[in-house]
């Protein structure tokens, strides 16, 4: 079997599972709904002010909900000992890393095309049209997100109180793509294009590619049980 | 399969878990693996199973050293720890489909039907494996390696949970897989019934392997070695 069925047959599997269980994209979602309401009713901004803060709240809901589906990332292997079974059998564990990466990011994409409309009603903003250009700097942002975090959850798989581990080591590794999507966003909403945060998407798609080929170079080194 | 361990050494911090660990297995050998809690017996199968690095030693699998990333030699080593390494919310098939599938063994799944059938589990093959007792569970991790068909079989304490019928089963399916020239690793504390299988014995004490003998009859040395680790008062007769 070669490498690409083997991340569609995990990735396939995971995605079973959660539409068996619900567990992670349901807590994902009202959790990142409840966070809008939050900040609705925190900040009584005028529509000027919220172009301008949209970008940062965005992302603390997106860096929020993300880590709670991070949480419960490896959740099906740590029951009866799954992880020991696919790490016994011959399955590259490259694949096993890009498929639960997949499945993280197909959560938060999921939850970001509710989010991100929902923000825009609650805030009432007018600029509809940004929104596709806003959607592909924060898909590269969230790949970047669960890149690193797949590789990090795998680290501290055996940690005692790994939920508040993974946020502690996850958080600051992550800066640079929180700026960097952020600063691409304030650009599409200022300017309606990308124009001068080009280097910001460079460095967004700079990371992605290092990280996801870290990530697969050294699963295998990083994942024990 | 020919299995071949020198010098193996694990260490977890500044604790030996096992250390110095040599043996050489030809085909068809099984195994009884024994020893007091604590011995190191799990350690060595997961260090088999290559679920861990060795902090010293090799392990040669038919000739090759057996590194983890080796997927060709991993594709040929079974473990077989009841009630573990099945997924409560997939369908018993769909567990066996999904292994099968890792294994790149697709010629089995058009006999899953017939391995359920005989472990006893065909009229269950649509239920969640959640829904199982964990003798049903053991009796799908046998139909599992039945269909995979592993050179280098691991089982760690699989007699807990079976029935009389369920040990009729595995015990039949582990002498066909020695037959077959398979080596079978059996860590139990159930003596009586894994000497009853056993070609071999090997006793482990705090990480030191300190009996290592083909079965014989009588077996008046195994009775010496095994002897210090039988409660106090009792007895023990090969």
């Amino acid at each position: 079997m070669d490498f690409l069925s083997q991340i569609f047959l995990l990735l396939r599997k995971d995605l079973l599972l959660e539409l068996r269980r619900r567990e992670s994209l349901l807590t994902m979602f009202f959790f990142g709904t409840l966070l809008l309401f939050v900040f609705h009713f925190s900040f009584d901004l005028a529509p000027e002010r919220v172009a301008e803060m949209a970008p940062a709240l965005l992302w603390l809901a997106f860096l929020f909900t993300g880590t709670l589906g991070l949480a419960q990332l490896f959740e099906a292997e740590r029951g009866n000992h799954c992880l020991e079974a696919l790490l016994l059998s011959p399955m590259d564990r490259g694949a096993l890393f890009l498929a639960k990466t997949a499945f993280n990011l197909i959560l938060m994409v999921l939850v970001e095309i509710v989010v991100i409309p929902l923000f825009w009603v609650l805030f009432n903003l007018r600029s509809w049209d940004v929104i596709p250009n806003l959607f592909l700097v924060t898909l590269l942002g969230t790949v970047g997100f669960c890149v690193l975090g797949t590789l990090l959850s795998a680290v501290t798989l055996k940690a005692r109180a790994r939920e508040l581990l993974l946020p502690l080591v996850l958080f600051p590794l992550m800066i640079p793509v929180i700026l960097g999507t952020i600063r691409c966003m304030e650009t599409i909403l200022r300017a309606g294009e990308l124009g001068e945060a080009l280097p910001w998407l460079r460095l967004l798609i700079g990371f992605d590619v290092i990280f996801l080929t870290v990530g697969v170079l050294i699963f295998d080194w990083v994942i024990e049980v | 399969m020919h299995l071949t361990v020198r010098h193996l050494a694990k260490a977890y911090g500044l604790r030996w878990a096992l250390k110095d660990v040599s043996f050489d297995l030809p085909a068809g050998e099984v195994v009884a693996l024994l020893g007091p809690n604590g011995a190191g017996k799990t350690t060595l199968l997961k260090l088999l199973a290559g679920l861990i690095s060795p902090t010293a030693g090799e392990i040669v699998l038919d000739g090759s050293n057996f590194t983890r990333g080796a997927a060709v030699q991993r594709s040929a080593i079974g473990f077989l720890a009841p009630g573990e390494h099945l997924y409560e919310n997939l369908t018993v098939r769909e567990n066996l489909v999904f292994f099968i599938s890792l294994y790149k063994k697709r010629g089995a799944i058009a006999q899953i039907d017939a391995t359920l059938d005989e472990v006893g589990l065909k009229h269950r093959s649509e239920e969640y494996v959640a829904a199982l007792s964990s003798g049903m569970k053991c009796r799908l991790s046998i139909a599992q390696w039945k269909l995979l068909e592993p050179g280098l079989l691991l089982l760690d304490e699989p007699y807990g949970v079976l029935d009389g019928n369920g040990i009729d089963l595995l015990e039949s399916f582990l002498r066909a897989q020695s037959r077959k020239g398979s080596v079978v690793f059996i860590a139990s504390h159930h003596v009586a019934r894994v000497l009853n299988l056993c070609t071999r014995a090997v006793i482990l004490h705090q990480g030191r392997l300190t009996f290592n003998e083909a079965r014989q009859q009588p077996w008046d040395s195994f009775n010496r070695a095994f002897g210090e680790f039988l409660p106090h008062g009792e007895s023990w007769t090969s």
